[in-house]
């Protein structure tokens, strides 16, 4: 009697865990997955995700995402994806050494694996870039270039010296400036901010005290051009000094709507999160991706193809966006 | 004391049970098949060889925990890696390359330890504090040694055999933690060792009076915890493939989970290495259920809670009255 109780116990709470929960599906299904659930970039990410799932009947897409910020965490999911048996796995790796051993696995079992943002991945499919990044900086610069009518100082943020792609596009954009402004001239490059509000501001702060001419700045962390949009309001210099940079649009919204930050370049999360989709349901179905293929994906419409670190391909769009002051409540993330 | 033990055992084999069957109701054949089996027992040890040490640490009293066992197991794979590929690099001699791996980190993890114990029992530093700045520093060398980013093994065999290959149905590395579990609970129920260490935990003054040499088994029981972490990132290197300082950050917490929910006594002087054996595949099934019925990662955590909660209760709470039909 006592161990029928006990076994009534725990069934209760057993079902109860378990309640809610949907049965497994046999369709086709391709399971994204991120570095953390619940970021604005990743809900973002999520809406691409859902939109597939909407435009594909014969297909099941869903995004999943560890709740806290660890590499372990995400290998942990993708093993049992792995084990679940889905048909194709597109990851957003938060270290993509981490998942090699993992990835590995899940191609010896017939899964196509499709990452973005880690061309460094031996085991994958193929490998999704929003964009060449040289080609951004210089895209950056050239708007820069613009507002600064071609001449005057400027100066440009990174990141930190480590971040290769902060570097990359600072370098292309003093390359361009270079090359087809001969007015402009680079001041102090590449003050590192730390991916800091503050210290940008504080760096931002120095700059125009010791170039009080200084017409134009390049970020390239996404609060370079928050730090620096604070300093140039508190300096009385809204409308005179250029602010150029990566951004996201929910948090330079008010520096946009000041005018201290004049426009903001990214990629769409959301864009990134169907393409990867669409490039897992091509793999699947066995097709392949030509140079210049056009992913019907806004900014993936010729995309350039070259040969991965393995035996997969890495795919770069020319996805960038961007947006100033009346665009910028387009984007909700 | 004994009934509570052996209905906490009976409370933890049941739930792994119910979770298993409800797995194969609700997930499907998939659930239950031999692959899922054993990816699911490949991924235990790294979490069970923490919450072992965690449980040493606790049972051993006076407050005991150990918050350095992931950092530890990051700081070995570390060092063994940069060590033992100078000596030889690993595409030459890929078996003694994993050796001198594995033997390199296990002398890291018993530095590790003995710094730990040291530090608790000579300077009475309160082990939550001494073992949250060992950790500190063990994360701090192994940011100086890699720049803070991630090392790659690159593909050795043995290695990645040790982490994923099944032996006789058994994957290697699941294999050798419940050896090592096996081990540990020897020496906790049949050794003078286990029965000091649990008499110091219950109470510390009695067992300084009754001539039980304190500060050397607190020595040991870390040193113990240091070489089970060496142990985690063994495996861990060789199941990932890599490591980096970070690699697991989430896992000081469930690792304490786990040496809770398997009955532990947070206060000291009781544990049972079978019930945190069980209690470490129970919350592994859970975890691979939930992922595989895609439910999201936070309801787990939830689910986690909860489950701790009615373990608690059930080990104070008789549940039989409420089930007991109406005479």
């Amino acid at each position: 009697m006592k161990t029928l109780a006990k076994l009534a116990g725990s069934a209760m709470i057993a079902g109860a865990m378990v309640a809610g929960a949907a049965m497994a599906q046999d369709k086709q299904s391709i399971t994204t997955v991120v570095k953390i659930t619940g970021e604005g970039w990743f809900v973002r990410m999520d809406e691409g995700v859902k939109a597939f799932d909407a435009d594909n009947e014969a297909i099941d897409a869903v995004q999943v995402g560890p709740a806290q910020a660890d590499a372990a965490q995400q290998a942990r999911i993708i093993e049992d994806l792995v084990a679940k048996g889905v048909s194709a796995i597109a990851v957003v790796p938060m270290d993509p050494a981490a998942l090699e051993g993992v990835l590995r696995r899940a191609q010896a079992r017939g899964i196509k694996v499709i990452a973005h943002e880690g061309d460094s991945i031996v085991n994958a499919d193929a490998d999704i870039e929003a964009f060449d990044n040289a080609a951004f900086g210089r895209k950056i610069n050239d708007g820069l270039a613009e507002c600064m009518g071609g001449e005057g100082k400027w100066t440009s943020f990174v990141g930190s010296l480590g971040s290769l792609t902060h570097n990359i596009w600072a370098d292309a954009g003093a390359e361009s400036a270079a090359a087809n402004h001969p007015g402009m001239e680079l001041v102090a490059a590449k003050n590192e901010s730390f991916n800091d509000a503050n210290k940008a501001y504080d760096k931002a702060k120095e700059i125009l005290r010791a170039y009080p001419d200084i017409k134009g700045f390049q970020g390239s962390s996404a609060i370079d051009v928050i730090g620096i949009g604070r300093a140039v309001e508190e300096a009385g210099l809204v409308g005179k000094v250029c602010v150029y940079g990566l951004g996201l649009p929910k948090d330079t919204g008010p520096y946009l709507e000041s005018g201290a930050v004049n426009r903001i370049y990214f990629w769409d999360p959301k864009d990134a999160g169907y393409v990867m989709n669409v490039v897992a349901a091509k793999v699947l179905a066995g097709e392949e991706i030509a140079d210049g293929a056009d992913l019907g994906v806004p900014g993936y419409n010729a995309v350039t193809v070259t040969q991965g670190p393995g035996k997969g391909i890495i795919i770069q769009g020319a996805a960038w966006v961007d947006v100033g002051k009346d665009e910028y409540k387009n984007y909700p993330f | 004391m004994i009934k509570t033990a052996d209905r906490q055992t009976v409370f933890l084999a049941l739930i792994n049970v119910i979770v298993l069957v409800a797995g194969a109701l609700l997930a499907g054949a998939n659930f239950v098949d031999s692959y899922n089996l054993q990816v699911m027992a490949a991924q235990v040890p790294e979490l069970g060889l923490l919450a072992l040490g965690v449980a040493l640490a606790m049972i051993s009293g006076n407050g005991g925990i150990d918050l350095s066992g992931i950092a530890l197991a990051n700081l070995a794979g570390i060092t063994a890696f940069l060590v033992a590929s100078r000596i030889l690099p690993p595409g030459d001699a890929p078996m003694a390359f994993s050796w001198t791996f594995a033997g390199i980190a296990l002398c890291v993890g018993l530095a590790g330890g003995l710094i730990n114990g040291l530090m608790i029992a000579y300077t009475g530093l309160t082990p939550l504090i001494a073992t949250l700045g060992t950790q500190l520093l063990f994360t701090g060398i192994a940011v100086w040694l890699t720049n803070g980013s991630s090392v790659s093994l690159g593909y050795i065999p043995p290695l990645d055999d040790f982490g994923n290959l099944p032996v006789l149905g058994v994957p290697l590395c699941f294999a050798l933690f419940v050896l090592i579990a096996g081990l540990i609970g020897y020496l906790l129920r049949f050794t003078p060792f286990g029965v000091k260490l649990m008499l110091l935990g219950s109470n510390e003054k009695a067992a300084r009076y009754g001539g039980i040499p304190v500060k050397r088994m607190i020595v040991i029981t870390y040193a113990i915890c240091g070489i089970l972490a060496s142990v985690a990132g063994i495996v861990i290197a060789s199941r990932a493939g890599s490591v980096k300082w970070d690699y697991g950050s989430s896992y000081v917490l469930i690792a304490i989970l786990i040496a809770v929910l398997g009955g532990v006594k947070p206060e000291g002087g009781y544990g049972r290495v079978l019930c945190v054996l069980l209690a470490a595949t129970a919350l592994q099934m859970l975890s691979s259920l939930f992922n595989f019925l895609g439910i999201s990662n936070f309801f787990r955590d939830l689910a986690w809670g909860v489950l701790l909660l009615a373990l608690l209760a059930s080990a104070r709470v008789d549940l039989s009255y409420w089930f007991r039909p109406a005479r």
